[in-house]
């Protein structure tokens, strides 16, 4: 795969992800603010008229807002009638992969310049409800219905990951608590304190006093949600939206001195069901997606300077982080136990906190990858800042892994 | 039998006759479980019906403390990814199961085809 022209992001932004903020917006609202704070983002001012097609991802609105139709209705609230308005929907990866669409549309010489974003408006439903519309992105008929839920889904990956490599439950809780303590540092975050900061509180509103994280991590106050996965191994349930601005590298400079460059990108897929995967330890969709995009880059996973990974669950990035080429196989828990994918560490990961700290409103997480990335390589994250970036990766992930798709950045 | 579609219906058809049936490639030998129109290993489209032995190990699986809602009365209840002894995989709820140390990676579990309302449903339990 190869593009025919280069592209890059000159604008981006994002509401906070939030589960109670946003109570009374709808998902236009989300997608309009996201857009505004994009628009304002370009150094040089943007016209929302230099927009030529519209972008977004988008899992369920029909099931979460009764809402179908979504991209049209984002671009007749953005006042971008009548250009092309298309929805793209692939699970949890659907606004990853709608950046891959956007830069492929301006690489292809159609357009000089798309918007491209995600939204989810998931909080007007119960927790059963969005239970069951999450596992709407399982196989209905052979995974849902032998009970499976989306966490378990991942959760069963973590038993057969645990089973093969030795792998533990206590390195998934370091993922946690290093993507929570990031997430502290992000304010567009949906929980911005550290899991000793939630242990003290939580535990003080109960008499109980936590000598450290793990105490609290193994107490009936993180409830198994899907064995053995536990509150503090799943990310939550948000709202919130995301958009970027991209931008043919022939008109990127017109827009700002430091564009972000899409210098690879990649997209796989995988059998729907889990029981149809040969390796049960490994996202297969990943690895071909990763080289896809390396390739394309003419980067190896050692290049990569910082990356936002797909952490749904805490397994997905001890997976992720292996099947990136981050770490050996079997050994990305270790790794994160060890602080390597720590701010400070030599291969920092989630940096804005993950989804995990930062929230999932899951049709805007690409979206919001795509978000950080150009924020860290500009040098603007602010307190989750990682030294020194030159090269970036994003990686989201639909559902249990049938649909991966990987970026990689650079200046 | 022959000439009998791969279809999803087929398939439960069969559950309730206490039968698991796949599709084999006459192509390339590839069994699908659940049964596929098309060899998701060759692109063969000459397939047969196969008949697979409801025996064999969990491969990976979880208990679920927060469930669907129509699973809501059964919950904690496990489920997981089952290798049949003739090599295919499925997916099934795990009877008998509440607790995640109960079970593990490579435990031994057999076939049971429940009947729920008008659907039987595939399910296994560690013996
Ligand atoms: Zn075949």
């Amino acid at each position: 795969m190869r593009l025919s022209r280069d592209v890059a992001i000159v604008g981006a932004g994002m509401t906070r992800f939030h589960h109670k903020i946003h109570a009374d917006k709808t998902s236009r609202e989300l997608f309009v603010e996201a857009a505004l704070e994009a628009a304002d983002s370009v150094d040089n001012g943007f016209d929302m008229r230099d927009v030529e097609a519209l972008f977004v991802g988008n899992f369920s609105s029909d099931a979460f807002e009764h809402q179908a139709h979504t991209a049209a209705l984002m671009a007749d609230w953005l006042g971008l009638c009548p250009r092309a308005a298309t929805r793209v929907e692939d699970a949890c990866a659907s606004s990853g992969v709608a950046v891959n669409m956007g830069a492929l549309a301006v690489a292809s010489g159609a357009y000089d310049v798309v918007m491209v974003g995600g939204v989810e408006k998931m909080r007007n439903l119960t927790t059963e409800e969005v239970t069951d519309t999450l596992a709407m992105a399982a196989d209905d008929l052979y995974e849902v219905a032998a009970g499976f839920t989306f966490p378990g889904l991942y959760a069963s990956l973590a038993t057969a990951h645990f089973a093969k490599y030795g792998s533990s439950w206590e390195q998934l809780a370091a993922v946690a608590i290093k993507n929570h303590h990031n997430g502290a540092l992000n304010p567009k975050a949906h929980f911005q304190s550290s899991v000793m900061e939630t242990a003290k509180k939580l535990g003080e509103r109960r008499g109980v006093t936590f000598n450290d994280e793990m105490e609290f991590l193994r107490s009936p106050l993180n409830p198994v949600i899907a064995y053995p996965l536990r509150l503090f191994d799943c990310c939550p349930v948000s709202d919130g939206a995301a958009v970027v601005i991209l931008a043919a590298a022939e008109v990127a400079k017109r827009f700002t001195d430091t564009p972000v460059y899409i210098r690879g990108l990649g997209q796989a897929s995988d059998a729907m069901s889990l029981h149809d995967r040969a390796d049960l330890t490994t996202l297969r969709a990943t690895r071909v997606a990763a080289e896809q995009a390396y390739k394309m880059a003419g980067v190896s996973a050692d290049d990569i300077d910082v990356a936002d990974v797909h952490d749904c669950f805490t397994i997905a990035e001890v997976l992720a982080t292996e099947d990136l080429g981050f770490f050996p196989k079997g050994e990305g828990g270790k790794a994160a136990e060890e602080g390597r994918t720590a701010l400070d560490g030599d291969k920092p990961v989630n940096p804005d906190g993950g989804l995990k700290a930062k929230g999932h409103p899951v049709g805007a997480t690409g979206a919001a990858m795509a978000y950080e990335m150009f924020k860290q390589l500009r040098g603007e994250a602010g307190r989750h800042q990682v030294e020194g970036v030159e090269v970036g990766l994003t990686h989201n992930v639909g559902a249990s892994g049938a649909t991966v798709v990987v970026q990689i950045y650079g200046r | 039998m022959d000439g009998m579609e791969f279809t999803v219906k087929a398939f439960h058809d069969f559950l309730a006759e206490g039968r698991i049936m796949g599709s084999r490639c006459r192509g390339c030998g590839a069994v699908s479980l659940p049964p596929r129109p098309v060899c998701p290993e060759c692109g063969g489209r000459d397939l047969e019906w196969t008949e697979l032995e409801g025996k064999g190990i969990i491969r990976a699986y979880t208990v679920i403390h927060v469930p669907l809602t129509r699973m809501k009365d059964r919950c904690p209840y496990a489920c997981g990814v089952v290798e049949l002894d003739a090599g295919p995989r499925i997916s099934g709820l795990i009877l008998g199961v509440s607790e995640g140390e109960k079970i593990e990676v490579g435990s031994r579990v057999e076939a049971e085809f429940v009947r729920e309302g008008a659907r039987t449903v595939l399910c296994f339990r560690p013996v």
